[in-house]
């Protein structure tokens, strides 16, 4: 390929061929209910934090599996921890430790 | 005895007591000087090591407390009551009280007892270790011949008194035996598992008393005796006859003890000793800083491994979870066993019962916090979106009385509606806080050891409050009001659970109520009960409006719902167990509804129970009397 | 002699089943817990995909029951296995004799008030499908609303409300609810607040599609919680899923679309007989393709929603089938030919 001296500017589209698919499977590991969300917004639309900024357990999960870390991890650093979305998610998920889990695996990078 | 007499030291006291070994001194005694020097040696380490991980400030409020005369007086009683007594054990278990003030008040007294005969007839042996000070009290019945014909008063109450403590510390080791084979019987559902060090001194604990029967038995016709020896004595006789071959059971009491010493740091009975340390830190108020280190190892070292916590901790409805109890918790902080300690800090719901029933008082809740947080604190946050913009805080904004909702209560709109709905029929103007939503109260940050977190959240929260400019604080979550009450400092504003303020308003006769027919049971949740420690107001408002039964357990002894924010990891079947026996437990008496006053106990109840669940403020809403 | 058949519950299943057993000469006995035939059906205004009148079809269903002796007011009050049959004690005193038993006994609806941060007993506004229905049909009446919402799956695909699966038909309900309100009112806002659109059967679809052209705006999210506002009015929370928003919406009326549970009197005479359900509740069958309409008992059958969620159609095409299933077991065990 010849080189210009100057990049495209990055593609928007999320390439999943070059997720990073480890991290993830990290956090299965430990935290097998990161797989069971419907992506049906209960967690976001009751967030108290969500109220100030934007805050979704949801999208972040989506945002992981997509490898885009720094978006989910900025999605859940306002989280204040007051456990509504564990008393509405509809699948029964711990949320609250796996927003704990979220941050331990993916801060430590 | 002529034999006898040959080697004797001659000295007459005028009591008439003789010392048989001119040294004091026989071989006997070694096993019991090690065993009793090492103990020594170990507790001065220890307690160089606490204090030496203390703060500085904690170090100056504990020599501070020492030397208050009012914390002195309430150090001697503790220890008194709690170390000797067991009177938190006597109240609740009588018959456990019983074995356990029998084993150690009764040896207390034995010892005490000992150490003033022995001033009294052979001081001269207190003076230095070279005169066996060490050992000396403890064998005083071997090491002396008393003249029959000098007996006195003074002597034979000695004599009485040493008897009559044997007698009540053998009947406690013979129930200890008896507890070893069926608990159930002095109040014990489940047991610990006891370690190898743990058996060790248990059985060297048993067979100490009964050694030292023998021995003194053995003894009685030389060194004196009462009630207890003196028959024993006669027995002896009649059937060894006149031999006096009792040295191998002094040896054998004397091993016993020895290795009681020696297996005491590993064992659970370590409590004996460290105990009372514990309560002069508790006393001059000190809290958990470290998990391991300062206040929580004097903590850790005083659990006593009782496992009256199994019976208390709601996780016992299943087997499986009984690992999860404070006793095994502090077990393994204390082999260092870091992945099931981390496993178990997680799991607990924090509900403070085994806390406020544990005879020693260890605050294990506090010790799983601080644990949390050398884990968790670390993690990154950022709550400056807080400050960007304030949600409309709606009512009556020159009102006196500020409502704060709490994030849970906004997912049980029936405990809203209620609370507004008493305020207004009572004619009381407020603030809405949080109608719209607003800043968690940081309780659950502070649960799950992210304190600096909470702290932020904290502190607008109270920014939040004080610029409104309200005069009472009133909270509808058990979970907000035990952090506003412990770690705001609203200065003076008044901080009320709704419990409390709906009790205020119906004695001042600013809410009339009526007297309805339903029967009730109340269930006292954790943070309001054992937390805050609310346990008449609700109960006074609910006598007011209905018929209200009682609880198979109540008050601090109440089964936490299973809903607890504290448990990071316990799963929802295993959750809903939890709810199922706090209701079996609530519904002894065939109430018609159960009452609690907490949004999580609210919704934990309703998914399991059997009859209708309803929120404290909705029942005195169904019964305000209509003008 | 004519074989006794005692078919429990008088919904659409066990209607249009004793119709077609009576046809095929058998003495049919129907017991109704309820004081009129029916079932839910008794108490709906109209049906999807296209509308037709609840109260129509279930007068042509009695109608063809011609000959059948029916119980109203009636419960199973106790059941016994006596060798090949069934004897049955009735509520009413009556004993019956059947040489086969068909439960249709159908569904509950979930009670919407578990679902506390819904509000539904708290609120005025907050209503349930059935209720709605009910307004539909004349029996009450609702202010002129500004905004209405629809919520799907309540009590459905939620493991807190201890029922984790689909209940089917609350989706095109919704849709024809939805339709129905914007024909009634059409200056009202309307909402739909869905997890999943399953919109599965034939012209289903094309509900859709009409919902979609009458301006009824779907959003992608469960609703997480309803609040009051100072004017009374209700505060709906949920996230647009799609655009990644929470949003919050003022209403007047907020209809809950009440899913399917086990119903509680059926489980009563399963329980009676040792008839094993599954995790959800439900009637477990004989197996999970062929013999869907058999229970693990001889002689005892089911038809319809005893058996999970089902739609009308589905239901009606089960009791055919049970009752084909109820003729092959008579003529195989009693009637050798």
């Amino acid at each position: 390929m010849i080189d210009f001296g100057f990049g495209l500017s990055p593609s928007s589209r999320v390439n999943l061929d070059l997720r990073d698919k480890e991290l993830f499977s990290k956090l299965i590991e430990t935290e097998s209910d990161a797989l069971k969300c419907m992506a049906c917004g209960s967690c976001t639309a009751s967030c108290s934090a969500g109220v100030f900024e934007e805050t979704s357990l949801r999208s972040a999960l989506l945002n992981l599996q997509n490898g885009n870390k720094e978006k989910a991890l900025n999605l859940l650093s306002h989280c204040m921890f007051c456990g509504k979305c564990t008393m509405v998610c509809p699948r029964g998920i711990n949320t609250r430790h796996l927003i704990l889990s979220i941050n331990k695996i993916y801060q430590a990078r | 005895m002529t034999t006898l007499l040959n080697t004797m030291y001659t000295q007459i006291t005028p009591e008439g007591i003789i010392d048989r070994y001119p040294n004091s001194y026989n071989h006997f005694v070694l096993p019991f000087v090690i065993g009793i020097s090492f103990i020594i040696v170990y507790l001065l380490i220890g307690l160089i090591r606490i204090l030496y991980h203390l703060t500085a400030e904690d170090r100056k409020k504990l020599l501070v407390s020492i030397f208050t005369p009012k914390t002195a007086v309430k150090n001697i009683k503790d220890i008194f009551c709690d170390c000797l007594i067991h009177t938190k054990i006597w109240k609740r278990k009588p018959l456990l009280g019983y074995m356990h003030s029998a084993i150690a008040f009764g040896w207390f007294m034995l010892i005490v007892l000992g150490h003033i005969e022995v001033a009294l007839f052979a001081p001269r042996h207190l003076d230095s270790i070279a005169d066996g000070a060490l050992y000396y009290p403890i064998f005083y019945r071997f090491f002396i011949w008393m003249s029959p014909e000098h007996e006195t008063l003074r002597g034979s109450l000695f004599f009485f008194l040493m008897d009559f403590f044997l007698l009540y510390v053998l009947s406690g080791i013979a129930l200890a035996m008896y507890k070893r084979v069926r608990s159930i019987a002095l109040g014990m559902r489940h047991t610990t598992k006891p370690s190898l060090a743990d058996r060790v001194a248990l059985y060297c604990l048993w067979a100490i008393f009964p050694l030292r029967l023998l021995a003194e038995g053995f003894t009685a016709d030389l060194s004196g005796g009462s009630f207890l020896t003196r028959p024993l004595n006669w027995l002896f006789k009649s059937f060894f006859g006149n031999e006096l071959n009792f040295l191998p059971t002094w040896w054998l009491y004397s091993i016993c003890l020895g290795l009681f010493f020696l297996a005491m740091p590993f064992s659970r009975y370590m409590h004996i000793l460290t105990e009372p340390m514990l309560i002069l830190m508790r006393n001059a108020g000190l809290k958990v800083r470290k998990p391991r280190k300062g206040f929580a190892e004097a903590e850790i070292y005083a659990c006593s491994s009782c496992g009256l916590c199994l019976d208390a901790c709601p996780m016992n409805t299943q087997k499986k979870n009984l690992k999860y109890s404070s006793v095994y918790f502090i077990r393994f902080l204390r082999r260092h066993n870091e992945k099931k300690v981390k496993e178990i800090a997680e799991k607990c719901l924090m509900c403070g019962k085994c806390y406020a029933l544990c005879p020693v008082g260890v605050n294990s809740p506090d010790i799983r916090r601080a644990l949390r947080e050398t884990s968790n604190t670390k993690l990154s946050y950022d709550y400056a979106p807080m400050d960007k913009f304030s949600l409309p805080v709606e009512g009556d904004q020159k009102a006196d009385i500020m409502y704060f909702a709490g994030c849970m209560s906004h997912l049980t709109p029936k405990i809203i509606k209620s609370v507004t709905t008493v305020l207004e029929s009572a004619g009381k103007k407020f603030i809405f806080a949080d109608r719209e939503g607003g800043i968690c109260c940081g309780r659950p940050m502070l649960l799950a050891g992210r304190t600096e977190a909470a702290k932020e959240l904290i502190s607008k929260n109270k920014k939040m409050i004080m610029e409104s400019g309200c005069k009472i604080l009133l909270l509808s979550c058990p979970i907000c009001y035990k952090v506003f009450k412990d770690d705001y400092d609203l200065k003076d504003i008044r901080i009320l659970h709704y419990t409390q303020y709906m009790n205020e308003l119906i004695e001042k006769g600013e809410l009339k109520v009526t007297k309805g027919s339903l029967s009730m049971v109340y269930h006292d949740p954790c943070e309001l009960g054992r937390g805050c420690g609310v346990y008449e107001e609700p109960r006074n408002v609910l006598k007011a409006i209905g018929e209200l039964k009682k609880a198979e357990k109540e008050r601090d002894e109440s089964i936490c719902c299973g809903g607890s924010l504290g448990s990071l990891t316990l799963d929802n079947k295993d959750r809903g167990k939890i709810a199922e026996s706090s209701i079996d437990n609530l519904t002894a008496e065939n109430p018609q509804s159960i009452v609690t006053a907490c949004p999580l106990c609210y919704r934990s109840f309703r998914e399991k129970s059997p009859i209708p669940v309803k929120d404290f403020a909705e029942v005195v809403c169904e019964n305000i009397k209509s003008n | 002699m004519k074989n006794n058949i005692l078919i429990i519950g008088g919904g659409p299943a066990g209607l249009e089943a004793s119709g077609i057993l009576v046809k095929m000469g058998y003495n049919v006995i129907l017991v109704e817990k309820e004081k009129q035939l029916g079932g839910h059906l008794a108490k709906w205004d109209t049906l999807f995909p296209d509308g037709l009148k609840a109260e129509d079809l279930l007068k042509a269903m009695i109608k063809k029951t011609g000959g059948v002796k029916y119980f109203t007011d009636t419960q199973v009050q106790s059941v016994n296995i006596l060798n090949k049959s069934y004897n049955v004690i009735l509520s009413n005193g009556i004993t019956v004799l059947a040489d086969a038993v068909l439960l249709a006994t159908g569904f509950d609806l979930f009670k919407a008030e578990k679902k506390e941060e819904y509000g539904y007993g708290v609120y005025e506004g907050v209503i349930t499908n059935a209720d709605l229905e009910q307004y539909f049909k004349g029996n009450f009446s609702i202010k002129k609303p500004k905004a209405v919402g629809f919520v799907h799956c309540v009590g459905s695909r939620d493991e807190k409300a201890c029922n984790p699966a689909c209940s089917k038909v609350c989706c095109a309900t919704a849709v024809k609810q939805a339709c129905h309100i914007k024909e009634k009112f059409p200056q009202a806002d309307v909402f739909c607040f869905y997890m999943d659109l399953r919109m599965f059967g034939r012209h289903y679809e094309d509900l859709y599609l009409k919902a979609q052209k009458m301006g009824i705006r779907f959003i992608r999210g469960r609703v997480s919680e309803v609040a009051e506002t100072s004017e009374g009015r209700l505060l709906v929370k949920a996230e647009d899923t799609l655009s990644s928003k929470p949003i919050k919406v003022t209403l007047d009326t907020l209809v809950l679309m009440a899913g399917m549970r086990p119903s509680e009197s059926g489980y009563q005479v399963g329980h009676q007989l040792n008839l094993s359900v599954e995790e959800d509740g439900f009637f477990s069958t004989k197996d999970t393709m062929l013999s869907l309409q058999k229970s693990n008992l001889e002689g005892l059958f089911f038809a319809g929603a005893a058996t999970g969620p089902k739609t009308l159609p589905d239901t009606l095409h089960e009791a055919r089938s049970a009752a084909m299933e109820i003729d092959n077991y008579i003529t195989e065990t009693f009637n050798k030919r």
